[in-house]
């Protein structure tokens, strides 16, 4: 279970949370929304361990990551699928996705965790020796997320997995989410395809200007006033539900 | 950081200017004259590494050439004055050719670029000129060393002067900026480029009179010689050592390592280097202002023991 | 023409060990942005490790490259813990400049304290097969050389399968193409930086060694294999062993053809020449990602 408590972080002299306080239960499907700018991945960075926070609490089981190393963070089992996927270009799907299973807690099992992972994203076993920088936007998230999966998480964070994807891709990557979540991985989602976001997610939090403005069920931010007018308005983008029971 | 070097160095000067009548051997006056020459080369390299904020390791270059142009022609009949001037002229006038290419090179690329190009002057002038320059018998025979170390005295006066002067300049205030942000300082209508060669231009044409300094100074020597990447990694060390950017600091690094490579070269050669050497690698890492930053700091420990006694 | 090619022959020999100096350097500046400019004098000291194993205890050169190599990776763990360890914390344009200043510190005193040590002296290895010479039609082919050139490939081509298949060999790679998503996925990057610098400064030894062998050492070979292993470099770009090896390579016939074109004084000059026309053409092209 991760607890987030009165969190401040910032870059420079630039303030980006301002005591933000949240928690994604065992098992939970947990969503992050909020505008550009509103310190989404600046939270996610700040638990990964990539940015200090200045001040407030993150406990991971009951253990404080805000002093361990980024690497020490995936030993942990959290994992995250930063922004921008962040592939190691000049490799293969194959040798990123082993590098994934890098902390000694994966390693072991790296075999396994392919399979799992070609098993969930098909079109990458068959594109196993393939440099990734030659691979489609949509294939090179499946690498992303199989890369974070190798870690044998039990946290899986993903930074705006949907950006820059078509629809049908979305879809793709909400689903597999959806099977990796009732494997047992817990799931943190940031997100600005709010649709998306919620139509997955069990509850969701909304972070704007670095402060939490909102909290709620799926279904009950889906129906707010406030989250429809912002972020869905008349032009709202609609993607296919992954499983309609899941609300 | 001006005000008070100048005013501690006008008596000094003046101290110095004096040392000749008192007909002190000629060894004392060719140590301060070589602690004068330092002084020169350390201040010139500090206005682009220390106000500029880029790392000139083709500095020898410009020395070298200051040293050529006025030794072929002060030997040739030309009076001193004439002939360091013209070789001054000609550093500069390289420093703004290769400047305007040089200068698109960020920190490690414009340092690495410029030495290898002090290298390919060096190598072309040792293959061209591979014999020793030696004055002829008339001109040693009317040598004076009192001359010399005027010179030096007023040419290292002049670069402390103008790097003086530049600090507190508009030029400065701009080069400062660029130091610290250079994208920022473009940004607010900077325009770097011009400043930078500027810098350039001031600092290689002290550097071109420290080189004809050394020509008209030395009886013999190889052409090649001045323009060897020492006279940089010298000029580098003595400043860093001393307190990059700070006015007193090429001062201060040039007269300890002066005094401690004279002093040391009687026992162990060379061996100056590696202190300096070892010496510069903690300055780096530990204390980046060089001895001006320590001496402030003994003065705020001093000044607030004082105050809590 | 024979003399030509000749001259050819042995600009190549000498590149492979272009090539080596500058793999290590390269595998240093890719993984962690460290432009250690005291690279030569790591070279210069496996020479001279490899001098005195031969002076004072017969060992053979070419064998003592067992001892060498080890005795370089502990030294680059020592100079990592010891100092380039600290100017990794910067982010990378102060690392970079740092880096160069450290580098040249270190340079000056390792130079200093070898010319206090051993003094200014040439010293070359005598071996009894070193005057061997293979003879092929017009050429002559200097053995020793030759057996250096094609130690320089055989170690490239190791570390090449080091950095692809050993798991921290990868790990290094997936921190010199993007250090923060290495983190994330559970790299120790400090670590890698360390190996990295170990196994650049063994590759600087074992290129002293080599370099020992078939010419000679003194403390001042250190500044000139710097600036040979940075032109390299700067030719070949970074990313690929292989690629630096066909770099010194190149520059070694680059400097050859030179040489029999305008005369031996101008055989440095070239590859200088080269370097500063690629920076000039391509200021961060090459460098850069």
């Amino acid at each position: 279970m991760l607890e987030i408590d009165g969190l401040q972080a910032g870059y420079g002299d630039v303030r980006a949370l301002f005591g933000v306080t949240l928690s994604v239960g065992a098992g939970e499907i947990v969503a992050l929304l909020g505008p550009n700018g509103a310190g989404k991945s600046t939270l996610l960075n700040c638990v990964a361990g990539l940015v200090r926070p200045r001040s407030g609490a993150i406990r991971w089981d009951g253990q404080d990551l805000r002093t361990l190393g980024a690497h020490l963070i995936v030993e942990r089992g959290v994992a995250l699928v930063p922004e921008g996927r962040r592939l190691f270009g000049g490799m293969t799907v194959q040798e990123n996705l082993e590098l994934g299973a890098f902390a000694s807690r994966a390693w072991g099992g790296r075999r396994a965790g392919l399979e799992r992972v070609y098993t969930l994203f098909p079109v990458l076993a068959e594109r196993r020796r393939t440099a990734v920088q030659a691979l489609s936007g949509g294939q090179q998230q499946m690498v992303a997320v199989g890369r974070a999966l190798m870690a044998s998480p039990r946290l899986l964070m993903l930074d705006e997995p949907s950006l820059g994807l078509a629809p049908r891709l979305v879809a793709a990557i909400l689903e597999a989410l959806v099977a990796i979540n009732r494997a047992g991985v817990t799931v943190f989602l940031v997100e600005q395809n709010v649709p998306a976001a919620l139509s997955l997610a069990h509850r969701g939090y909304l972070l704007e200007g670095g402060r939490i403005v909102g909290e709620g069920s799926g279904a009950s931010l889906m129906a707010d006033e406030h989250v429809r007018r912002a972020y869905l308005g008349p032009l709202a983008v609609r993607t296919p539900s992954p499983q309609g029971e899941h609300q | 950081m001006g005000s008070s070097a100048d005013d501690g160095g006008r008596p000094r000067t003046a101290l110095l200017a004096l040392l000749p009548l008192t007909a002190p051997r000629d060894d004392v006056l060719n140590f301060v004259f070589l602690i004068l020459l330092a002084i020169t080369l350390a201040e010139s390299w500090n206005i682009v590494a220390g106000y500029a904020g880029q790392v000139n390791l083709g500095h020898a270059a410009f020395f070298g050439l200051g040293a050529l142009v006025t030794r072929m022609l002060w030997t040739e009949g030309a009076p001193v004055l004439l002939a360091m001037a013209a070789g001054a002229g000609t550093a500069t006038l390289f420093a703004l050719v290769i400047g305007v290419a040089a200068f698109r090179l960020r920190g490690a690329y414009f340092a690495i670029g410029t030495l290898a190009l002090g290298e390919i002057l060096r190598t072309t002038v040792g293959n061209v000129l591979p014999e020793i320059s030696t004055l002829p018998a008339a001109t040693i025979a009317s040598y004076r060393l009192t001359q010399r170390f005027y010179l030096a005295l007023g040419l290292a006066a002049v670069s402390v002067i103008a790097v003086a002067a530049l600090a507190t300049s508009r030029l400065g205030l701009g080069m400062r900026a660029i130091r610290e942000d250079e994208e920022a300082a473009e940004s607010s209508g900077v325009g770097a480029l011009s400043l930078k060669l500027t810098a350039l231009a001031l600092s290689t044409a002290l550097a071109g009179l420290a080189g004809g300094l050394f020509a008209y100074y030395h009886i013999s020597y190889y052409p090649s010689h001045p323009f060897g990447p020492h006279w940089t990694f010298d000029a580098l060390l003595m400043t860093f050592i001393g307190g990059v950017g700070t006015l007193q600091g090429p001062v201060l690094g040039a007269i300890l390592y002066i005094v401690l490579k004279e002093y040391l070269a009687l026992r162990w050669v060379d061996i100056h280097l590696l202190i300096f050497g070892a010496l510069f690698v903690g300055i780096v890492l530990l204390l980046p202002g060089g001895l001006v930053q320590a001496a402030e700091r003994a003065r705020g420990v001093l000044g607030g023991a004082r105050r809590a006694a | 023409m024979s003399v030509l090619a000749q001259q050819l022959l042995l600009g190549l020999l000498i590149g492979g060990l272009y090539g080596l100096a500058a793999a290590g350097l390269s595998l240093v500046f890719g993984v962690m942005r460290v432009l250690n400019v005291a690279h030569g004098e790591l070279i210069m000291l496996g020479g001279y490790g490899a001098f005195w194993l031969a002076a004072l205890f017969g060992v053979d050169p070419f064998a003592s490259l067992v001892l060498v190599i080890p005795g370089s990776l502990l030294l680059g763990a020592l100079l990592y813990w010891g100092l380039f360890g600290f100017v990794v914390r910067a982010h990378e344009e102060t690392r970079i400049k740092n880096s160069l200043l450290i580098g040249f510190g270190l340079a000056l005193a390792l130079h200093a304290l070898a010319v206090r040590l051993w003094t200014a002296d040439e010293r070359s290895i005598p071996t009894s097969y070193g005057g061997a010479v293979l003879s092929v039609g017009e050429l002559s082919i200097p053995l020793v050389r030759l057996a250096t050139l094609t130690l320089a490939l055989v170690l490239i081509g190791a570390l090449q399968l080091l950095l692809s298949r050993w798991r921290w060999g990868k790990a290094i790679r997936a921190t010199a193409e993007d250090w923060q998503a290495a983190l994330l996925t559970g790299i120790d990057i400090r670590r890698a930086y360390l190996l990295a610098f170990a196994l650049g400064t063994a590759l600087a030894g074992a290129a002293g060694t080599l370099v020992t062998v078939a010419y000679s050492v003194s403390p001042s070979i250190g500044l000139e294999w710097t600036l040979k292993a940075l032109i390299v470099v700067v030719l070949a770009g970074l990313g690929s062993m292989l690629g630096t090896f066909v770099g010194g390579l190149v520059l070694g016939l680059a400097e050859a053809a030179s040489a029999a074109t305008f005369g031996g004084p101008y055989r440095e000059i070239v590859g200088l020449v080269i370097f500063v026309v690629v920076l000039a053409v391509r200021p961060r092209g090459l460098f850069g990602r």
